[in-house]
């Protein structure tokens, strides 16, 4: 007890004496915390992105109005056998008409004109969304060969190259991401190892007495891994409080981008607050005892 | 209490610091070592402290062979020898008293103890009314006597001194050797590193002359040779 107590007063006596190191070094930290935060917010926006464009991506068949409610349950059959469909809807004269009157019933002319042409001039479709978009391009094929008596028009709707070049991009932004966050961990790192090479520099009398008259390496050493401790927690703390009022500030943009799409990334953070700040805080943790034990070895001849 | 066998020292691939040095030291005994500037009584010191280690030989310190102390065993050797040096190494932003606290906190010592030591070593120095005085508020002769009651925390068996009156006036420090002399009679092996001829002389106490690594005399009530 008496010896934890004396090891947080050292650890205390470090940071204190030489505050600027201690702001720079939390600071750098906090940067690095920033910048790996930042790449998981990307990510989760981005998987979020692929899902909502995903569900976008449907291939419509339009067909004859006088076709027969037999041929086309027979053709939707014949569809929902070929690869890669996940369902075929039937949407009927009637059902379209009535999609088209609800996503127009605003404006007063379109609704005005389809009064006065007295009939319903839509085509019953069916629409087929695939189960990999990723392999959608197949699937068109196959579309554009069906034959038969009763379609009218295809419309493949061009979502799936959207896919493609999310992918792409958030794969290029990942790419990007991980060289700043490895960038920023080495520099986190090179920061620490410096912090304790001063630290130790300024109470070399210090370390010089301890060694002198008996004090055991565990009681020089321990000092240091718990400033390391201590940087690591106020950083992950500064990180959570700039962060947030950081996600609070995009969420107003994610929900213009994703208009009808349930996607809420401070909710995000929230839910899996332990799981990610936990982890950061492990993982910095051990990295900047690492760092510090290397510089301790090094320099302090303990 | 103290046997050094045939014990060979070279730093970085120089010549011989120590070679070939044999040294018996008795419990109880007052030994002064003398020598010229570069003659390796630090580096002696320094061996018998496990600071350094011999390149060959042996060194045994009260039963325990430290010729190849580990790191880990070294703190449990400094808890059993004091030493001081030239330069006091007090802490200057801590009281004498504080100075003295500091080496039992960081060795383990408990709050009791400390509470019980620091004043009865300050007692012994003769320092209980400058407990509370930093280290730049005393004189040089204070410093050392405040080293020594830092030395003495754990009761050790072995009191090193490497040129402790280096720095100080003959009236300081004939008050030193007189301090180390009375330390001595309570029981600890007191072994003085100095230059000071007048010391040696006055002592009358056994004299271990070094020169390049080698001892060239030993004299039970010896003066200062050279
Ligand atoms: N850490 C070291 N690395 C290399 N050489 C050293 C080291 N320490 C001492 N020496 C050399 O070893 C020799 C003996 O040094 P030592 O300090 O033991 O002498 P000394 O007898 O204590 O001298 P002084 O009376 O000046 O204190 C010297 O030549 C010195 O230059
Ligand atoms: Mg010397």
């Amino acid at each position: 007890m008496n010896t934890i107590l004396r090891i947080l007063k050292f650890s205390a006596q470090d940071i204190a004496r030489n505050v600027w190191l201690s702001v720079a070094t939390i600071t750098i930290l906090v940067l690095t915390l920033f910048s790996i935060n930042i790449m998981a917010t990307v990510r989760v926006i981005s998987d979020n992105a692929i899902e909502v464009i995903k569900g976008k991506v449907d291939f419509s068949v339009y067909l004859k109005s006088e076709a027969g409610e037999g041929e086309i349950l027979a053709l939707k059959t014949k569809i929902e056998g070929l690869n890669n469909v996940k369902s075929v809807d039937y949407v009927s004269k009637q059902q379209a008409l009535q999609k088209f009157r609800d996503k127009n019933q605003n404006n007063q002319q379109v609704i005005e004109a389809l009064r006065e042409l007295g009939k319903n001039p839509l085509s019953p479709s069916l629409n087929i969304l695939p189960n990999d978009t990723t392999q959608a391009a197949q699937l068109v094929e196959s579309l554009k060969r069906l034959d038969s008596d009763i379609i009218e028009s295809r419309d493949f709707s061009d979502n799936a190259a959207i896919v493609k070049k999310v992918d792409y991009i958030t794969g290029k932004i990942n790419e990007a991401g991980l060289f700043v966050i490895i960038v920023f961990s080495l520099t986190s790192l090179l920061v620490i190892y410096n912090t304790v090479k001063v630290t130790i520099y300024t109470h070399r009398r210090e370390i010089e007495i301890m060694r002198l008259v008996g004090a055991s390496r565990s009681f020089i050493v321990a000092p240091f891994l718990v400033s390391a401790l201590i940087y690591t927690l106020i950083a992950i703390l500064l990180i959570t409080s700039i962060f947030f009022p950081f996600l609070t500030l995009l969420q107003p943009y994610l929900e213009v981008f994703f208009t009808g799409y349930n996607i809420n990334i401070v909710s995000y953070f929230i839910n899996n607050f332990w799981f990610i700040f936990g982890v950061e805080f492990l993982a910095a943790a051990f990295a900047a005892a690492s760092a510090s034990l290397l510089a301790v070895r090094k320099y302090s001849k303990v | 209490m103290i046997h050094l066998k045939n014990i060979c020292k070279t730093y970085s691939h120089r010549t011989k610091v120590l070679r070939d040095l044999n040294l018996n030291i008795h419990p109880g005994e007052f030994v002064s070592i003398v020598g010229q500037s570069g003659a390796g009584k630090t580096t002696l010191v320094k061996i018998l402290i496990g600071e350094e280690r011999v390149d060959s030989g042996q060194v045994e310190i009260g039963g325990w062979d430290i010729t190849r102390l580990s790191r880990r065993e070294v703190p449990y050797l400094r808890r059993q020898i004091g030493v001081i040096f030239q330069d006091f190494k007090l802490l200057p932003k801590k009281t004498l008293a504080e100075n003295i606290a500091f080496a039992l906190e960081v060795s383990g010592g408990t709050n009791a103890k400390i509470k019980s030591i620091v004043p009865s070593v300050l007692k012994i120095v003769g320092l209980e009314d400058k407990a509370d005085r930093y280290p730049t508020e005393i004189s040089g002769g204070e410093a050392q006597r405040a080293a020594i009651a830092r030395a003495l925390v754990h009761q050790p068996k072995i009191l090193l001194a490497d040129e402790p009156t280096g720095n100080l006036d003959t009236i300081n420090a004939d008050e030193i050797i007189d301090l180390l002399l009375r330390i001595n009679r309570f029981g600890t092996t007191v072994i003085l590193v100095t230059h000071n001829r007048e010391i040696v002389n006055r002592l009358n106490r056994r004299v271990v002359a070094m020169e390049r690594g080698e001892i060239i005399s030993d004299q039970e009530h010896g003066k200062y040779v050279l």
